[in-house]
This record gives C-alpha cells, sequence and structure tokens, in this order.
C-alpha cells in the first residue's frame, strides 16, 4: 500500500491543487497454441501534481515518491502554470471551492504469483487442445490490472483506492472450407478484483470453452451480411459499446467544447422514450456494486450518477470541475487520469443503457428480415455521433427465427438518430468491464445495456 | 537511485545470481514537455521525466519478463525476484534466446535541447493561422511535446547498446464547423527534429485541414458500387499495417493463420508496389537504430515489385517459425511512389473513394475489412465529386494489394513514414 507522503502538504496548497501518488500493477499471461508467448509483470508507480491558474493548468510527475520528490513536482506544476498563464492570460475565473472529506481505501489487494496465472492459461489450453484437436489456432490470455491511487486536494475530498480487474480471454481459429481463417476471441470470465476472485477451478470455465468452439463452428460455416439499414436485435454486449462508444464520448463535456454533436442537442430529444442513459459511479440501481466504481476522482470530486439521456432526452454531460463551471453545471466525479505520470481527463465510468420490459425471443420475433448481433470486437465513433462496430458473431433473422450464424462485419450509425430507432428494450442487462478506453490515455471502464432492437446500417459484400 | 548503467549492470549480475543463464535489461530514462490545446485554447502544460526498466531471464529455456519504472535498489531487486519467479514457472522453449554478441554501440538522433519557448511560440502561431484561414475549424485538441529518450540496452552475451534521441512530436484532432453542422473529426500527427518552419506547412496539414471544411457538405454514396480505393498518405500507414499484421507479422506465422505463410519469395501484390520499413532513412526521426532483443536495425525490404521479400517477424517469431528475423522491427513504411501525379491517379478512376480515415473493425486472420471512410471523397467519372458521409467499405487486403492500379509519385512525410497516394481495385461501397 502506498504511504501517504501527500497530506502534509495539503496546508500549503494554493487555489486549486492536487496531489496524486499512484501505482499501476499488471500481469499478462498468453498461451498461443501451448506455447507461452506472454509471462509478464509490469509495475509503474510516482507522484504527481497539478496546479490551476487563471484557466490553465500546470502539472509534473516524478517517479521518485517522497517527501521531497512531492516538493520538487509541486513547484515545477507551478512553474508550468506560470509558464503557460503568463503567455495566455486567459484570467479566468478560479474554480468553485468543494467541502473538504476523505474517503478511505475500501479494499485490500493480494498480488497473486505468476505461477497460479500461468497454470490457470495451461489448464484452459490443455483441455482445448485435449478436446478440440482441430482447431486451426488458440490462444489463452489472463490479463490483470490495478490501480492503486492516494490523493490529497486543496479543495474537496482526499481519498485512497484500489482498484484491480481479472479478466480470461479466449482466441480461436478454424479453418473454413476455403481455407480462409475464420477467427472468434471471447472474454469469458473475470471482472473487478484478482485472480482468485474468479480463476481457482479451470473446470469452472470449460462449458464457455465447449460454446465458444460451438459459436466458431457455426461461423465457419456462416454468411456474409447483405448490406443496407437492416432491423436487427443488438445483444446486451453491442448495448454497452453503444452507450459508451456512440454516446457516451460525444457527452464528454471536453469533447463538447471541442464541437461534438452534443453542443447543440440538450434538452432536445435525441433517442426514442423507451432510451434513459447513465454513467454511474458506483452504485447501481438494485444496491449492487458498479463493475469499475468511483467513488472520488482525481480532482477530489465525491462521484455520483450522471443522467445523460432520461426518456429520450439529452439531459447531461459528463464534466470536470473546469467544464462544468463553464456549462454551469455541477461536476459529478469523471476527471482521471490513467497513470501517475497523467494529468485528470473527463472519463466515463460505468456507461448503461437501462433496462426496458420485452424479452429477448420476443424481440428476435419481431424481426422478419434482419440480424441478431451478439458480439462485438471493438468499436469506435465521431463527435458527430457516426459510430461503427466491428461484429464477430451474430446470426441471420427470418421471419422471426435464428438463422444461419454470420462471418465478421461491421454496423454504423449516427447515435442520435439510430436511438431514434429503438423500438424494444430487453428487460434484463448486463455489465463488463473488461474494456480499456482510450483517450489521449487509457482508462479501465464498465459498460453495460439490455438486448436493443433498432435499425443500422450493416456492412456486407 | 542508480544510474542507467549501474542499474542495468546490477540487474545482469543479480539475476545470473539467482540463477539464469541468459539475462537481458533495457533502461530508458527520458523527460517530456507538452503542452495542450484543448477546444482551440490553450489549456495545459505538463512536464515530467521517464524510467523504465524492462529485465528478460532465461533458465532452461524458460523465460519471464518484469518492467518496472524505478531504478531503486530494492525495487530492482523486488523485480529480479519476481522475474526468477516467473521463469520457474513458465515452460521450456527453444524459440527463447537474447542477442549474441555483438559490437558495442551508441547512437544519437534528433534534438537533445528543447526549445520550449519557440514550441509554444509555433503554436501560437499555428493557432493565428488556422482562425485566420480555416476559420471553420475547430481544434478539438492539439497536443505538442519534445519527447526525449536514452536508451541502454545490455545483456549477458556482452551485447550494450545505448539510443539518446529527442524530437518535437504534434498531434492535432479537428473537425469544420458551421452554425449547428458539423463534420466528422480528422487529426495528424508528426514527428519533427526542427522548429524552423511554422507547424501549418507539415506535410499533409493544410489538404487534411481543408478536407475536413469539405466534410461539412458531406452526403451519402448515391448507389452501392464496386469500385476503386485510392489511400491517401493519411490513412496509408495504417493500411498497410493492418494488412501485414494480418499475413506478415509474428501472431500471424506462429498462429500459422497466415495466407501468405507459404509465399516467400512469390508473388503476393501487384508489381507496382515495393514496400519497405527504413527506419534509418534521413526522412526519419529518430528512427529505431536497434530493436528491444538487441539486434542492430537495418533498413528491410517487405515487397519489391509484388514479390513477398521478408516477414515482418520478431527474433523470436523467426526462431518459433523457422524463418528469418525481419531487419527492423519498426514501422517506417516507405512505399515506392509511381510515375503519375495525384491528380493524373484521380483522373483515370471511374467509380472510387478518396479515403484519408478508416473507421472499421479489426479484420480476423483472413484480412477481410469493412467499415466507415471517414473524411472521405466520392470520385466520379475522374474527378472528385464531393465529401462523403455514412458509407461503408468492404474488401480484402490481400486481394486490394493484388489489384493496385496506380501509385502517385507525390508522397508525403510525417516524421514516421514516406507514404503516396495508392488505388486499388475491387473495394465494395455503400
Amino acid at each position: 500500500m502506498l504511504k501517504d507522503y501527500l497530506s502534509p502538504f495539503a496546508a500549503g496548497l494554493a487555489g486549486h491543487a492536487e496531489l496524486r501518488a499512484q501505482q499501476n500493477t499488471s500481469r499478462a499471461v498468453a498461451m498461443l497454441n501451448g506455447d507461452l508467448i506472454s509471462n509478464a509483470r509490469a509495475q509503474q508507480g510516482g507522484v504527481s501534481a497539478r496546479v490551476y491558474r487563471n484557466g490553465v493548468y500546470g502539472f509534473a510527475s516524478a517517479v521518485e515518491y517522497d517527501e521531497e520528490s512531492v516538493r520538487r513536482v509541486l513547484k515545477a506544476a507551478e512553474e508550468n502554470a506560470l509558464f503557460l498563464d503568463s503567455r495566455v492570460k486567459k484570467n479566468a475565473p478560479a474554480l468553485p471551492v468543494l467541502p473538504g472529506g476523505r474517503k478511505a481505501v475500501d479494499r485490500e489487494y493480494t498480488d497473486i504469483p505468476q505461477k497460479d496465472y500461468i497454470e490457470f492459461v495451461r489448464a484452459m489450453d490443455d483441455y482445448l487442445k485435449r478436446k478440440y484437436p482441430a482447431l486451426q489456432s488458440r490462444q489463452v490470455v489472463l490479463r490483470h490490472d490495478c490501480m492503486e491511487k492516494l490523493l490529497t486536494v486543496s479543495d474537496g475530498t482526499d481519498s485512497h483506492s484500489i482498484r484491480p480487474r481479472t479478466h480470461l480471454i479466449v482466441r480461436l481459429t478454424a479453418e473454413a472450407d476455403d481455407g480462409m481463417p475464420v477467427e472468434y476471441f471471447n472474454v469469458i470470465g473475470g471482472g473487478e478484483g484478482i485472480l482468485t476472485d474468479y480463476f481457482t477451478d479451470p473446470a469452472m470455465y470449460y462449458a464457455k470453452l465447449d460454446e465458444q468452439v460451438e459459436q466458431l463452428m457455426r461461423k465457419r460455416e456462416g454468411v456474409f451480411t447483405n448490406a443496407g439499414l437492416k432491423d436487427v436485435v443488438l445483444a446486451p454486449d453491442l448495448a454497452g459499446i453503444l452507450a459508451h462508444e456512440a454516446v457516451g464520448h460525444t457527452v464528454e463535456a471536453d469533447l463538447v467544447l471541442g464541437g461534438s454533436v452534443a453542443a447543440h442537442s440538450l434538452g432536445k430529444r435525441v433517442a426514442s422514450d423507451l432510451v434513459t442513459l447513465v454513467d454511474f459511479a458506483h452504485t447501481l440501481p438494485d444496491g449492487s456494486r458498479a463493475p469499475l466504481p468511483v467513488y472520488v476522482d482525481d480532482e477530489g470530486t465525491p462521484a455520483c450518477d450522471e443522467v445523460l439521456i432520461r426518456d429520450g432526452i439529452l439531459v447531461g454531460y459528463m464534466n470536470s470541475r473546469e467544464t462544468a463551471l463553464r456549462f454551469g453545471m455541477e461536476p459529478h466525479g469523471n476527471a482521471r487520469g490513467y497513470a501517475y505520470s497523467d494529468e485528470p481527463l473527463i472519463r466515463m465510468r460505468n456507461t448503461a443503457i437501462l433496462p426496458g420490459r420485452d424479452k429477448l425471443e420476443d424481440m428476435i420475433a419481431a424481426i422478419d428480415d434482419g440480424y441478431y448481433f451478439t458480439r462485438t470486437n471493438n468499436g469506435q465513433a465521431d463527435t458527430t455521433g457516426e459510430f461503427m462496430f466491428g461484429i464477430m458473431m451474430g446470426y441471420e433473422v427470418k421471419n422471426g427465427k435464428l438463422g444461419r450464424a454470420i462471418r465478421d462485419t461491421t454496423i454504423s450509425g449516427v447515435a442520435f438518430q439510430m436511438l431514434q430507432t429503438v423500438d424494444m428494450l430487453s428487460d434484463d442487462m448486463a455489465w463488463t468491464c473488461s474494456g480499456t478506453c482510450g483517450k489521449k490515455q487509457p482508462m479501465p471502464v464498465g459498460m453495460g445495456g439490455p438486448a436493443v432492437k433498432c435499425k443500422v446500417n450493416v456492412a456486407g459484400k | 537511485m542508480m544510474n542507467q548503467k549501474d542499474a542495468a549492470a546490477y540487474v545482469l549480475e543479480q539475476l545470473q545470481k539467482a540463477g539464469a543463464d541468459d539475462a537481458a535489461v533495457l533502461v530508458t530514462t527520458g523527460k517530456i514537455d507538452e503542452m495542450n490545446i484543448d477546444g482551440g485554447e490553450f489549456s495545459l502544460m505538463r512536464s515530467g521525466f521517464k524510467s523504465g526498466l524492462s529485465l528478460k531471464a532465461i533458465k532452461e529455456q524458460k523465460t519471464g519478463n518484469i518492467h518496472i519504472n524505478s531504478c531503486e535498489k530494492e525495487t530492482i531487486d523486488a523485480a529480479v525476484a519476481d522475474c526468477m519467479a516467473a521463469v520457474l514457472a513458465a515452460q521450456p522453449d527453444e524459440a527463447e534466446s537474447i542477442a549474441p554478441k555483438a559490437e558495442n554501440m551508441s547512437f544519437t538522433a534528433g534534438v537533445l535541447t528543447p526549445d520550449r519557448d519557440l514550441l509554444f511560440d509555433r503554436l501560437r502561431e499555428y493557432m493565428d493561422t488556422l482562425h485566420t484561414e480555416y476559420p471553420k475549424i475547430n481544434m478539438e485538441q492539439l497536443i505538442a511535446k519534445y519527447d526525449h529518450d536514452d536508451i541502454l540496452l545490455m545483456n549477458t552475451n556482452g551485447v550494450e547498446m545505448r539510443y539518446q534521441n529527442g524530437a518535437y512530436v504534434v498531434s492535432t484532432m479537428f473537425s469544420a464547423h458551421e452554425g449547428e453542422k458539423a463534420g466528422s473529426f480528422n487529426g495528424t500527427y508528426h514527428l519533427t527534429e526542427q522548429l524552423d518552419r511554422p507547424l501549418m506547412e507539415l506535410d499533409m496539414m493544410r489538404r487534411l485541414l481543408r478536407d475536413a471544411e469539405g466534410d461539412l457538405t458531406a452526403a451519402p454514396v448515391p448507389e452501392k458500387f464496386e469500385g476503386t480505393l485510392l489511400v491517401s498518405p493519411a490513412f496509408m500507414g495504417e493500411f498497410l499495417g493492418t494488412a501485414l499484421g494480418c499475413y506478415a507479422g509474428d501472431y500471424a506465422l506462429i498462429s500459422d493463420t497466415s495466407i501468405w505463410k507459404d509465399k516467400l519469395g512469390q508473388k503476393v501484390a501487384s508489381e507496382g508496389i515495393t514496400l519497405e520499413t527504413r527506419p534509418l532513412d534521413e526522412r526519419i526521426v529518430c528512427g529505431e537504430r536497434f530493436d528491444i532483443n538487441g539486434f542492430k536495425s537495418e533498413n528491410g525490404v517487405i515487397l519489391r515489385d509484388g514479390v513477398l521479400e521478408s516477414f515482418c517477424l520478431s527474433e523470436y517469431a523467426a526462431r518459433k517459425t523457422g524463418r528469418t528475423r525481419a531487419a527492423n522491427q519498426s514501422g517506417a513504411y516507405f512505399l515506392r511512389p509511381g510515375e503519375k501525379s495525384l491528380e493524373e491517379l484521380i483522373a483515370g478512376i471511374e467509380n472510387g473513394i478518396l479515403i484519408n480515415r478508416f473507421s472499421g473493425g479489426q479484420p480476423g486472420a483472413s484480412g477481410d475489412f469493412n467499415g466507415v471512410a471517414k473524411n472521405s471523397f466520392l470520385i466520379k467519372d475522374g474527378r472528385l465529386a464531393g465529401a462523403v458521409t455514412e458509407t461503408m467499405i468492404s474488401g480484402n487486403f490481400a486481394a486490394l494489394l493484388q489489384n493496385l492500379r496506380g501509385i502517385s509519385r507525390e508522397t508525403a512525410c510525417d516524421g514516421s513514414t514516406v507514404l503516396p497516394w495508392a488505388a486499388f481495385d475491387g473495394v465494395t461501397v455503400k
């Protein structure tokens, strides 16, 4: 656990200033066709300071973490702020002062030995090799990362947090009849926590491996999608990325200032009235813990939920303290930095479309000619709201029935148009926190949603 | 805290004492000075010192890798213990190795003393020019930094290589706006050793800003068609890198899924395609001098006149698959230019798309791709016919490489690559 060299400096922090000590730890164990191609552990830590001065920030970081280095980075951050302020002269107002407080660490962390990761991966690989020798290739990956942060701020809430996550990823390839390789990868387990929270008994995951192979074999026989605007059902896996990529980024206030489509949409209808979209801070409506809870952000703002779309109307942005001041909104704890050397940026936390009242089977039955897309391998979105998701697994839907599996394809649309076509939402939802968002810096995020019936553009040959 | 050389020597000594047969260490120190512009306004000045220490140990052909960012003795001792624990838990792999003894080398490249004031002045000048000449452009984010690295690689075979380098890095993200209308964002990325010319004059900068303004009038393509994909230098690096990842990279060859796996020495692309990686070329800023395994980098040829001359393999993948290691591990792509001008190239295209950016899913091993053409323009009867939006393109990398229509004689250099425009037939546009 990080020692506290920061608190003694609190009294001397002038204006708005943050001191953050941080340690990021990661492990990656990967086996490809039985060979251990990655057996790595990484640990990076240090301390940083950020100082606000008349509308600009100065930031500095150092690898060493002791009293002297805290003093040094604070001085360097002040000098950097002065460098910029003296040239830019924005003369922006001071940030509103937040009341003080302290959030203590809420979980323990145990660093599990590397051999335990390797043994689990080997057990998964052995099972696949033994049971499915005809696979063209198999890759099994255990990935773990953990952020520990210690924060002292001039005003707002000091905090100490530890956020580990661990996931098992399996990537399989089979050769199609035409000789072309067909792939399917899947995150088959994991979440917030350490290895032993999820991966103690390999046999618990054999059924998921069997299911993945079965789906790969269906995909191997799969057909290419037909291009065009189609009626589709997006499984929860895709609803989560839709919430994050297609909508979430456009309502991050820094991107709104950059000219995102949401700049002109506040208070307007952007989705059908079935759609409510929330960036949850730490606790879900049923009282359970969010996939990656944030209680205090890296600006010392206590975190609470941010409702972005309510009943189809755009009602909010995600803010830092500075953008909240510009928009006349309240900051709700969205500013986070990835590494000790990274300044806080506006980031999503646990972003989701809320479930509706429909059953998945009824949603599929309501489609005459379309698709049911179940897995995505990535997603990107424009500040215009135009998005695309790679589809790695899915099925034709003909006359309300699931048909043949499909090969890889891509779907696209414009978020605020596409969301207005949503006419059914399933009454259940799923979450994941295996994703890492990219926006200058990476950041672990949670996302979720129900199955969504809507219209999207589907690519095709 | 130990200095770079002492830390490296200490790591190797401790790993050997702990039982390693072979060991290698990479120690990186450096500094960064960065200025940010957000939403068109200066927002942040950031500075920091970089430090990294990567350990690799091999015992009985079992390998472990550890990365830390501290050169404190206590932290190194813990990392050595972690590394050997990882080694002992691993399984033997005959392909694991460290680089053999070679002549010690030391390299210096780029600018080693930054001029922070001049960097600020260039940024202000750039923003002034942008506001005057491209009033519809909103600079969503601009990051300009001076990045300095001092890298020392040593191993127990006696390899010792050092590389000091520094460069300015300028990246932009922008879009055009007119009232409530907005175009797609686009961006640039440049490495440069000099700040002797305005940032606005960096290759492709004005063209992409102008194209972004054109995006304000974007419309969907009228109908689905099969035609020509004219890839601009702004997208060419990603296009080539993704294709090579599918067919010529470590994963593709180790997993045995590459459709080029038996094609070495054979024609896999059109004759007009000669693709090199040239990290030592003078136009490449602070290019790779040695790879992370300690092999000296050389310029290399991947495709010569359409023939696959080499894969892009690391030493591990080369040993694993019985093939030859690539001349370097860089992405310093040079695609040989053609005879025609860009204008002539466009004039020869009946139906096609000029693409500056692509938003698409990660293609599988087959190289089938589909996604959205961004900041792109329809080509109709030999002329640019307006920007497109909500336009999907699909095709296959291997097939496109075999269907080259032409390559421009103009090239663009961003400090990392030197690339022309190239037109490929056989893409579906909808």
